[in-house]
């Protein structure tokens, strides 16, 4: 019993990590409509700035905020600069785009810091708490709650506030939106920032663990996809829930179906999707997209 | 594909006898003694060689998550013949000194561009060296047989570079898994205690290299028991429920064959969490005080264990001569500023100081005597091995280095011990 509550308590705090970044996809869907593969980059990138301040003096909340601020900056300008060229077209070229963007980031950053392992500092300490006769780091419980504060703000800003209505008009039909006199190119630098800057925090959170390397995000990426589409696109409640979930029957699977074991578990998320898909394609918790004819 | 590498073999020999032909008139010495039956012309020079200089190739990663320990593999060996160059080259065995030239391309663990980096290399190189990675080595194995191009003294500890009669034109340099599986089971079976054990392992052939080297050292032994054996994907992000199921055997041995840094630390990190401290066992490249034990807090535990052929740039060894003249030389010649992480930096430097061995013994420029000479290298005590160790590449089916030392970690570096405490 102690080992299978140990399991969940362990499944929810790897699928926090997952939902972080599954969160920042999240947001550029909603501002943007597209999926973003480098978000798990750009977020790599604003964590070695975070880093390469502390190992200057600076401390470390002051070196997060400031990567959070960097990240807005560049997330903006990825959108103005190199993006834009691409949204009026093909979906598809964008999103290879991101893929190039992802590949490019990583070089970059292999090629100013190495990709030895750095130690990057956590914000909350290992030290573990103990009830039921199970144990979780504070580590663990910090980024659970920051990942659960994150996704009541997000739901918030897209469900309660005009100027979330206004980003996922952007990304629903740009042109209509421009007509009905919102500023379409600012609204989608504002969506690419504000998606950045959650990935700064997604990356600060779980670098700690992974410890920091320009592929630190490349294998929870693949995972964060599962949660988005598992989710929901739309949805930030459903892909946290879906992460956690995740993360949860992975590890039971992996221990109590004999068959599947520690090999097969990787499987485990996408068998589950495919399930999942073939009877709600809009995800758990997604909104069907409706398209006007 | 057989008629292919024939034709292509034949084409080759008809090349080499071509060359022969036409650089008889100079470079010949010592003609008739050739009883090798080799299929290439006896004593004519092989490609990459001249009376001046020699050119050796690398395909190893150095971009991409395997990078790091990528670009040691490089650092160690240029830093190596950047100092004997320095001096003026290598004596070799048929008597000229030569410089050592070293062109490294990027395979970012790729086999397939690790294959169109040899294939590139090939022609302009005498030796393809220093490489790391299994699969990339393994990608360009038929071809380097085929064409009859040295893989020498490579970084994989997969057996099949050390086997003679499979892979003639290959020898691995680092000890095969098994090697260092081995020498930790040998010193937990002689402890003369009860020890119940628990295993973790990496879902390949890494792993269970480790694994099975392990088990053939306490197969008999009846104060071990191995009580769980469970295994992850090299592409995990986390292995806390396999620790979590680990931990609930209240084991007192840990045997973790873990090749990826982060995990290696989180898994220490975990134990400590769920309060099990048994005694760990790490491979030794994800053993280094620096990178792993250090952040995974390796110190609350009874005794982490790896095992070692090199000293160890940092810690206890920095005043070592032999540490101060490599460090040196890595700044100065191999562009790699930092005291390294990665053990691959040493042993990278290794493979510089018996390469130059295998040369001091060449008597013919041609890859093929430098294969006999590199096979009767023996009881070397290269710069920076510890004692206790040494290269010896007279032993078929085994590595250049295949003997290692058990170590203990004492909180800042390493000691080797004799006994399992």
């Amino acid at each position: 019993m102690g080992t299978f509550v140990q399991l969940v308590v362990d499944g929810l705090s790897a699928g926090s990590v997952y939902a972080a970044i599954a969160l920042a996809i999240v947001l550029v869907h909603s501002a943007t409509g597209l999926i973003n593969f480098a978000q798990g980059g750009m977020a790599v990138l604003s964590v070695y700035i975070a880093w390469w301040l502390t190992t200057r003096g600076v401390p470390l909340i002051v070196a997060l905020l400031v990567s959070i601020v960097f990240s807005i900056a560049f997330g903006a300008l990825v959108e103005r600069y190199l993006m834009r060229r691409f949204e009026r077209g093909d979906p598809d070229t964008a999103v290879v785009v991101t893929i190039g963007l992802l590949t490019l980031i990583t070089g970059v950053a292999g090629w100013l810091w190495t990709y030895n392992n750095q130690q990057f500092p956590s914000l909350f300490s290992l030290d573990t708490v103990s009830f039921l006769g199970v144990s979780v780091s504070q580590r663990s419980l910090g980024t659970t709650a920051v990942i659960i504060v994150v996704m009541a703000a997000l739901q918030g800003l897209f469900l309660g506030t005009k100027l979330g209505l206004a980003l996922r008009a952007v990304a629903n039909n740009p042109e209509s939106a421009a007509f009905s006199g919102l500023p379409v190119g600012r609204l989608l630098m504002v969506g690419w920032g504000l998606a950045a800057a959650l990935g700064a925090v997604a990356g600060a959170l779980v670098a700690p663990q992974l410890t920091l390397t320009p592929g630190m995000l490349d294998n929870a990426l693949v995972y964060a996809l599962a949660a988005v589409i598992l989710g929901g696109l739309t949805s930030p409640v459903g892909v946290v829930v879906a992460a956690w979930l995740i993360g949860v029957l992975e590890n039971l699977a992996a221990v109590y179906v004999p068959f599947i074991g520690y090999d097969l578990k990787v499987a485990v998320p996408f068998i589950l999707i495919f399930v999942v898909l073939l009877v709600r394609p809009q995800g758990l918790f997604g909104r069907k997209t409706v398209v006007r004819v | 594909m057989n008629m292919h590498s024939r034709s292509r073999r034949a084409v080759g020999i008809a090349l080499a006898s071509a060359l022969a032909l036409t650089v008889s008139g100079c470079g010949r010495e010592g003609d008739g003694g050739g009883g090798g039956g080799g299929s290439r012309a006896e004593g004519a020079a092989s490609p990459g060689i001249t009376d001046t200089t020699v050119r050796l190739g690398i395909t190893t990663p150095l971009s991409g998550a395997t990078a790091g320990p990528g670009t040691c593999t490089v650092a160690g060996v240029t830093a190596w013949f950047g100092a004997k160059n320095a001096e003026g080259g290598v004596q070799f065995g048929d008597g000229k000194k030569r410089t050592v030239e070293i062109e490294a391309l990027d395979d970012a663990y790729d086999p397939q561009q690790a294959k169109a980096n040899y294939d590139q290399l090939k022609d302009d190189v005498f030796a393809m060296t220093a490489g790391l990675g299994t699969p990339t080595n393994r990608a360009w194995r038929d071809a380097a047989i085929a064409d009859e191009v040295p893989q020498a003294l490579i970084m994989t500890g997969d057996p099949l570079f050390s086997d003679p009669e499979e892979s003639p034109w290959q020898l691995g340099f680092v000890p095969v898994y098994q090697n260092e599986g081995q020498a930790f089971g040998e010193l937990l079976a002689s402890s003369g205690k009860d020890h119940k054990v628990a295993i973790l392992s990496q879902n390949d052939d890494y792993g269970a290299g480790y694994v099975e080297g392990f088990k053939s050292a306490v197969e008999g032994a009846s104060n071990i028991e191995i009580v769980e054996e469970l295994t992850y994907e090299a592409t995990d992000t986390s292995v806390d429920a396999q620790l979590t199921q680990l931990a609930a055997t209240g084991a007192d041995v840990m045997f973790n064959a873990m090749s990826l840094v982060p995990l290696a630390v989180s898994s220490l990190q975990k134990a400590q969490q769920l309060n099990w401290k048994p005694s760990w066992f790490l491979p030794s490249n994800t053993s280094s005080p620096g990178g792993v034990l250090e952040p995974g807090g390796g110190a609350a535990f009874p005794g982490v264990y790896s095992v070692a052929f090199s000293k160890a740039p940092a810690g206890p060894a920095a005043a070592d001569p032999d540490v101060v003249e490599y460090l040196a030389a890595l700044k100065q010649y191999g562009n790699y500023q930092d005291p390294p992480a990665f053990p691959h930096c040493q042993w990278s430097w290794m493979v510089g100081a018996t390469l130059e061995q295998a040369f001091g013994e060449m008597t013919e420029p041609t890859r093929d005597a430098f294969m006999t000479a590199l096979r009767g290298v023996s009881g070397f005590e290269a710069p920076l091995m510890l004692p206790g160790t040494s290269v010896d590449a007279t032993q078929p089916g085994q590595p250049a280095v295949s003997s290692v030392v058990v170590q203990k970690f004492n909180g800042k570096g390493y000691g080797t011990v004799e006994a399992f405490e």
